[in-house]
């Protein structure tokens, strides 16, 4: 088995992928450090000011302006009250929701990229992994080893979860590394608060605490990487089903760009939470922001990402073990 | 050597995310933070010329499509003429009742703005008095009075804050006009917001430099030339004549440390 697996990895790095998923990251960040800057500048200008606290009731002010408008859809009013909400906290309770420095980059770059950026990486590595061997030929004289299919495919699977594990591992240490140069390095212990829950609308505070921002980080990269597994999965099992990689891709593309789309628009359509693509966004549940569609907590997407975890890995072994090649 | 990296990588990242859910979901006794967070707040402190400006959307600049307000033009006004910058804290909130007002200044953090001002503006009053034109479509001079009364005793208690927080800064307090001079009833609007500033400026005169900017005259003859579309707000001629009435009124002489 770990011969199986080593073979996998020696591919999947002569392929060169994971180095291609490392500049495409680094032009990210370094894109994104250089929007962040602007946006710190254009503030530092408009209130004549660094200050944090005099920034933050700026933006409090802003809300309560818009909120005051009557052309505004009632889902978005009541998102906007709880960010208002919870920003009223973070100023009452002295703490910068925003600490600069390349911690809360890399907090922020990691968060907003969980339900498109992530999965799309990962997808470029698993989308190929087995429709490739097809293309190329080369699982003809994969399957005429006398190893177990499932073997096979499996050896494969935790390649891509190792590849995976990696894919974050570049995330972060880039996003860590490049915002650094312009933002310090500062603010890897600075409070973070967690623990704001919405019940009916209502941010709940009675459980908030603070937590350093370090182990915020570390728990945002494990449902990070937990999405980034199911979504690989999914290719993965794509990959299994569709010879071509294009086509492949081109599906799972699909399904994520909808996931994004219907996140905004899905709140009256109630059943749509058992899609997997609405629940990729599982920070935002340690952020205290509102679900896309009512009802929705962080077990239950755990669960419904789980469910189709658990699917795509049983028909992926099951059609490669049946499948007849030729 | 990849692999057994990712192989560690792997199991970190798994550690994280059962912490994750394992932190969520596990109750936690100790629910307030209030002891625990003891970072200074810091008094703002600066050599500029810091104005803070309260009130309503005559001070967010509802109408003006450049989107500057009276404050905008004031404070580009005073730039001009001190030739330093000038900090500008624009508080004002649509549709801010003078009850919504006694809430804000009583705000941590706008205490701690208000304390490093060294002018303040404020408009306050339009929302209480017209409520969005009720008050004239079932016009009764009781409820008037009332409204008036409640006013009243609103604008003290934020007087009554703003000069708690801050007893040098120069308030100045704009009152209101007309919007609906032009119409019907015109004569006897006209006359309610007259008692109205003579109230309102009765009451600022109780404190210590409060200035009543009055702006009733500004749109007296031809209010149309100087309200926006929605016939309430001023346009940006309309801001423009206040902030040139304002802007002269503001002195400034270097901070002595």
């Amino acid at each position: 088995m770990a011969n199986l697996i080593q073979n996998e990895m020696m591919k999947l790095l002569a392929r060169k992928r994971l180095l291609v998923i490392g500049i495409i990251i680094a032009v990210l960040v370094l894109l994104f450090t250089y929007a962040q800057y602007k946006q710190v500048e254009e503030q530092r200008e408009k209130l004549g000011t660094t200050d944090w606290r005099a920034a933050l009731q700026q933006q409090i002010i802003d809300i309560q302006n818009r909120l005051g408008s009557s052309r505004m859809s009632d889902d978005w009013r009541e998102q906007l009250q709880i960010t208002l909400k919870q920003q009223q906290y973070y100023l009452d309770h002295n703490i910068n929701p925003t600490e600069p420095g390349a911690p809360s980059f890399m907090r922020m770059f990691v968060e907003n990229s969980s339900d498109l950026f992530i999965p799309l990486l990962v997808m470029i590595i698993a989308s190929d992994l087995v429709s490739s061997e097809h293309s190329l030929g080369s699982i003809k004289l994969l399957l005429t080893r006398p190893v177990k299919r499932w073997k096979i495919l499996l050896s494969k699977y935790i390649t891509l979860l190792l590849a995976i594990s990696m894919i974050i591992a570049m995330v972060g240490l880039l996003s860590y590394i490049l915002s650094g140069i312009v933002f310090g390095y500062k603010g890897m212990n600075a409070p973070i608060i967690t623990g704001f829950t919405i019940s009916e609308g209502n941010l709940d505070t009675s459980e908030v605490r603070l937590v350093e921002q370090w182990k915020f980080l570390l728990m945002d990269f494990g449902l990070v990487c937990f999405v980034a597994v199911v979504v690989g999965t999914l290719a993965f099992m794509l990959s299994v089903l569709i010879r071509s990689t294009a086509a492949g891709m081109g599906v799972m593309l699909a399904a994520l760009i909808s996931g994004a789309i219907l996140s905004n628009m899905v709140s009256s359509w109630e059943s749509a939470k058992y899609l997997f693509m609405v629940n990729l966004k599982l920070t935002n549940y340690l952020n205290g922001v509102a679900p896309p569609i009512e009802g929705m907590t962080l077990f239950s997407s755990l669960s419904v990402l789980l469910f189709w975890w658990a699917a795509a890995l049983v028909v992926s072994f099951v059609i490669f073990t049946k499948e007849d090649v030729y | 050597m990849v692999t057994s990296l990712s192989v560690l990588l792997g199991i970190l990242w798994m550690a994280g995310f059962g912490w994750a859910v394992q932190d969520y979901y596990v109750e936690h006794s100790d629910g307030g933070l209030d002891n625990k967070v003891k970072s200074p707040v810091k008094n703002i402190e600066g050599q500029e010329l810091t104005i803070v400006a309260l009130g309503d959307s005559l001070t967010r600049g509802t109408g003006d499509e450049t989107g500057k307000g009276y404050v905008g033009l004031v404070t580009q006004e005073v730039k001009k003429r001190i030739g330093q910058e000038v900090k500008v804290h624009n508080l004002g909130i649509n549709g801010q009742t003078s009850r919504e007002l006694r809430q804000q200044v009583k705000q941590k953090e706008v205490r701690r703005q208000l304390a490093a001002a060294d002018t303040i503006l404020l408009t306050i009053g339009g929302n209480d008095l017209f409520r969005g034109g009720q008050t004239l479509l079932d016009y009764n001079a009781g409820t008037v009075s009332q409204l008036q009364s409640q006013f009243t005793r609103n604008l003290s208690s934020i007087f009554a804050d703003i000069r708690k927080a801050n007893d040098k800064a120069t308030i100045f307090y704009l009152g209101l006009y007309n919007p609906f001079i032009e119409l019907e009833d015109g004569k006897q609007t006209s006359q309610v917001v007259r008692e109205w500033n003579r109230q309102s400026e009765e009451t600022s005169a109780a404190f210590n430099g409060i200035v009543f900017v009055p702006t009733f005259d500004i749109f007296q003859t031809s209010v149309n030339d100087y309200l926006y579309t929605d016939r309430f707000h001023p346009n940006k001629q309309g801001y423009r004549l206040i902030a040139e009435r304002v802007a002269p009124l503001i002195k400034w002489e270097e901070k002595q440390e």
